[in-house]
């Protein structure tokens, strides 16, 4: 009967050990299936985040080269010039930034220009309006000469309304006297 | 435009009143001046104290209005001289309205040329004053000028002083229409300009446009009744034509990109600059705005187009000669002169009514502005305004007696009244902000005396 006993009670340890190593060893298996299921979904995802990321970030480059880029044509398409008391004659400089703009145009064909004469404050209302005109269209008519087809630009002559500088010497004056170019959508 | 605040039933009563009393004005002999001849004399005036027609009557407040009104109408007469009461022995009082109540020896000694009387009735059926009022010449004693306004309140006292006067003024000069004219102008508020306008002596200041971008250059056709105006947009210039009577003006968009210094001819027509021939020319627009023909064709600048009553000269400005000058074109054979041989800078031309006298602005050595007249008959110049600051946009007055300009010699461009003699500047009443650009026009027939 002990021994009965003793061999029921080594049996029952034999097979509780067995359990348990056999329970050990199912449960490490399943545990490292399933991390490597997880790392491998994981991964996945991850890619396609990168991708996504590396997608929306060359995307952003490009709007900001594409901005910089039109940045830099608004800002040579701005770039103003400016004339003497009365004169409507292109300085030498003037003709150095309106070929700068020429190019610009061409290299950019969609776009269109408004060009803007304006006078200082030292002449009359009327004769400036008319003043306003000329400098204007000694613009247009130097970039038709460039090469850039009439139908992308057009004149306004805003006379002496519109200063740059409501200064009254001729440190205001200068800027006040010039052409003003302005893209239109 | 607004209808002015004057109501018409008294109007009529006052056609029968003022030919009964003119009657007997025709009868004297006429007191005339010649204000625009070479010289100007001055004539003595004084407005005696009002009184009521029959004894013992009350006085009217509103008689005190009247007479302060009159006095300051008479103040833009460079052609009168204002008596003072303690000038006169016994003073401003006189016995009665009329002859018989004027004691002419004691304003003859004090030399006095014009008496001026109100009587007054109150409480006459509708409960409201009556006046006459009369002018005498003090050395023959005989009546010159007598009106009579009816059912009068205070809101009646500008209009009442305004016909008197121009009457007056019309019995001494020949011509009155300075009391029955307006001037529009252009006032600056914020970024936007607009048209306004107001009769000379400052009544009557009204908006005539409400747009958001700038009107510049203001023209009447001669008969008062529409604005012709430059609007400047965005993106290009538009003809600004306004009528009486509408709220809102009509934008027109013309030939080009440019509308510069509209300008009516006596016809209705428009002389306008506008830039379609690839430079700023003149041309001539018909009652639908289409060109009929050009005026001035030139490589060079040609604005500010100016006519006499006739359209038989146009006055302009050309820089074909490399700095803006003044030219004078015959508008039968189309021969073209220049008007102005000195300074580097003369624009602005305006041209009397009578074609005589040419204003413009000529810029200074101290690069101010100043306004000159040219005698076309003689060829002789004059510098009328002295600053300080600077004098612009010269306008004749409809009579060519008076002239309005622009000058910013308190800081900030305001406009004043002058006249063919240069007279002491009077400013004119536009109320805040700048105001430049004025036009004189006659009021319309149906809205003047």
């Amino acid at each position: 009967m002990k021994t009965a006993l003793r061999f029921l009670l080594y049996g029952t340890l034999c097979l509780a050990l067995g359990l348990t190593a056999c329970a050990k060893k199912t449960v490490t298996d399943t545990s490292a299936d399933m991390s490597k299921a997880k790392v491998s979904d994981d991964d996945a995802a991850r890619q396609r985040q990168l991708e996504e990321e590396r997608r929306r970030q060359a995307e952003l480059e490009e709007q900001q080269r594409r901005a910089a880029a039109m940045a830099a044509v608004k800002q040579e398409v701005a770039n103003m010039i400016f004339f003497d008391f009365d004169k409507y004659d292109l300085k030498p400089e003037a003709r150095e930034v309106l070929q700068k703009k020429a190019q610009i145009l061409k290299d950019n064909s969609v776009l269109k220009i408004i060009i803007a004469g304006n006078c200082d404050e030292r002449g009359t209302e009327e004769y400036n309006l008319a003043l306003g005109e000329r400098r204007a269209r000694a613009a247009y008519e130097y970039l038709v000469l460039l090469g850039i087809e009439a139908g992308r630009m057009s004149i306004v002559s805003y006379g002496e309304e519109r200063p740059l500088d409501p200064g009254h010497g001729e440190a205001a004056w200068s800027k006040n006297r010039r052409d003003e170019f302005t893209i239109v959508q | 435009m607004t209808k002015r605040p004057v109501d018409r039933p008294w109007l009529a009563l006052l056609l029968a009143a003022a030919l009964a009393l003119c009657a007997q004005a025709a009868q004297a002999q006429r007191m005339t001046i010649d204000i625009f001849g070479p010289g100007q004399a001055k004539v003595n005036i004084i407005q005696t104290q009002p009184l009521p027609l029959q004894e013992g009557q009350p006085l009217p407040a509103v008689s005190a209005q009247l007479r302060e009104r009159i006095d300051r109408n008479l103040g833009y007469l460079p052609f009168l001289r204002k008596v003072m009461a303690t000038d006169v022995i016994g003073g401003d009082r006189v016995n009665g309205p009329t002859a018989a109540g004027i004691d002419f020896k004691r304003f003859q000694l004090s030399r006095v040329d014009l008496v001026l009387t109100a009587g007054w009735r109150e409480g006459n059926p509708s409960g409201l004053a009556d006046v006459e009022l009369r002018a005498y010449e003090v050395f023959t004693g005989s009546l010159l000028l007598g009106k009579a306004y009816y059912e009068l309140t205070p809101k009646h006292v500008p209009e009442v002083a305004d016909r008197f006067c121009a009457e007056l003024m019309r019995l001494l000069t020949g011509s009155g229409d300075f009391f029955n004219s307006q001037i529009a102008f252009v006032r600056k508020e914020g970024k936007s300009k607009n048209i306004w306008a107001a009769r000379p002596t400052g009544e009557d200041l009204r908006q005539l446009t409400r747009l958001s971008g700038i009107a510049m250059s203001p023209s009447w056709s001669f008969d008062g009744t529409t604005l012709a105006f430059t609007y400047v947009g965005e993106r290009n210039h538009s003809l600004g034509i306004l009528r009486l009577g509408d709220d809102k003006p009509k934008l027109v968009n013309l030939n080009g990109s440019s509308v510069i210094s509209p300008t009516f001819l006596p016809d209705g027509q428009l002389a306008v600059t506008m830039d379609a021939g690839g430079q700023p020319d003149i041309f001539l627009l018909n009652g639908s705005y289409k060109v009929v023909r050009p005026l001035v064709e030139n490589w060079a600048i040609d604005v500010s187009p100016s006519f006499d009553a006739k359209a038989d000269k146009m006055a302009f400005v050309s820089s074909r000669l490399g700095n803006p000058h003044i030219f004078l074109q015959n508008m039968r054979t189309g021969e073209v002169n220049r008007v102005t041989m000195e300074g580097r800078y003369n624009t602005e031309p305006s041209l009397s009514p009578d074609g005589r006298l040419l204003a413009f602005a000529r810029e200074m050595a101290d690069g101010e502005h100043r306004i000159f007249f040219h005698d076309l008959a003689t060829g002789i110049e004059r510098q009328v305004t002295f600053g300080p600051g600077s004098d612009e946009d010269p306008s004749w007055a409809p009579d060519g007696y008076f002239l309005v300009y622009a000058s910013n010699r308190t800081g900030q461009y305001k406009l004043y009244l002058t006249t063919r003699h240069g007279d002491s500047s009077i400013p004119l009443e536009t109320g805040s902000g700048e105001a430049k650009s004025p036009a004189w026009a006659k009021l319309p027939l149906s809205s003047g005396s």
